[in-house]
């Protein structure tokens, strides 16, 4: 396999991993409950969704694909991040 | 390096795999996200009980079987670029790696679940812990067929034939559906608050 490309594959696990593991590291300890928060919860979805795009287009090839299938799946990432943040504050508004 | 080897890149325009394969994680993919938003919706309505249930998940444990379905990830994209460039030998180690980590995963979870009921934390406990094994278990359904794929990709690069690497890529791309579904499904159920 060129070096370039099991580079940019390891890059992109790298990068996938580090950001897992942040995540942790930001977390409050939690025995007991912990309290809402929303700041954290709406950069959690998108930090996720940015998780899904590189696993996307990096693991998934999709930058590499016909633009409707790319715009399919970014439409995705779009739709899903503005449906979680609606049905949030939406659910907590009822 | 041989020039077979440079032939990882896909051709522009490329669709990996079957097109099917395509229609079929784009309509997973927004099944899931109504599955998500009505699990938003019913946590927003009642965030205190939500919270109070979610002390019952390991959030350490939802980590490392993060890293372990990445990881998997990793090693089947691998596994669909050494087959594009020719080397099957490395593919198929990549491959078989895929499928160790699969394991990984399965075991923990199966782990987690045991734990968490054998300390009361059941399907029927509240609406969190429903969401939770509806989430995960349905998670793990796709799972188990991912494991089906890549029991025909294995198959195929033991015994290539002229589709081989088209359904290496599809298998691959039913994989990482798999991985990118948990990567949302963790981050509901363990991380935000």
């Amino acid at each position: 396999m060129p070096r370039t490309n099991d580079r940019r594959l390891a890059i992109a696990w790298l990068a996938l991993s580090a950001i897992t593991l942040i995540s942790l590291a930001l977390m409050p300890p939690h025995a007991h409950a912990a309290l809402p928060n929303a700041t954290l919860t709406i950069s959690v979805i998108l930090v996720s969704l940015l998780k899904v795009r590189i696993v996307l287009r990096e693991f998934m090839e999709v930058r590499h694909t016909p633009r409707w299938l790319a715009g399919f799946t970014d439409l995705w990432v779009v739709v899903t991040g503005v449906a979680l943040t609606a049905a949030y504050f939406g659910g907590i508004a009822m | 390096m041989s020039t077979a080897t440079m032939a990882a890149e896909p051709a522009p325009s490329h669709v990996p795999g079957q097109s099917g394969m395509w229609f079929f994680i784009l309509f997973e993919a927004f099944l899931f996200t109504s599955y998500f938003t009505v699990y938003m919706v019913c946590r927003g309505r009642d965030l205190e009980a939500y919270l109070a249930s979610q002390v019952h998940l390991d959030i350490q444990v939802g980590v490392v079987n993060t890293l372990v379905l990445l990881v998997s990830s990793w090693s089947m994209a691998r596994c669909v670029q050494s087959a594009r460039g020719g080397d099957l030998s490395h593919a198929l180690k990549q491959a078989a790696l895929t499928a160790a980590f699969g394991v990984g995963f399965l075991v923990l979870k199966v782990g987690e679940w045991a734990v968490e009921i054998h300390r009361g934390f059941t399907f029927t406990l509240n609406d969190f812990s429903m969401f939770y094994y509806f989430l995960t278990g349905m998670h793990f359904l796709h799972l188990l067929i991912g494991f089906v794929f890549l029991g025909v990709v294995m198959t195929q690069l033991k015994r290539p034939t002229s589709r081989t690497q088209v359904l290496v890529e599809t298998g691959a791309t039913y994989w990482h559906m798999v991985d990118f579904l948990w990567i949302m499904i963790f981050a509901l159920l363990y991380v935000i608050r």
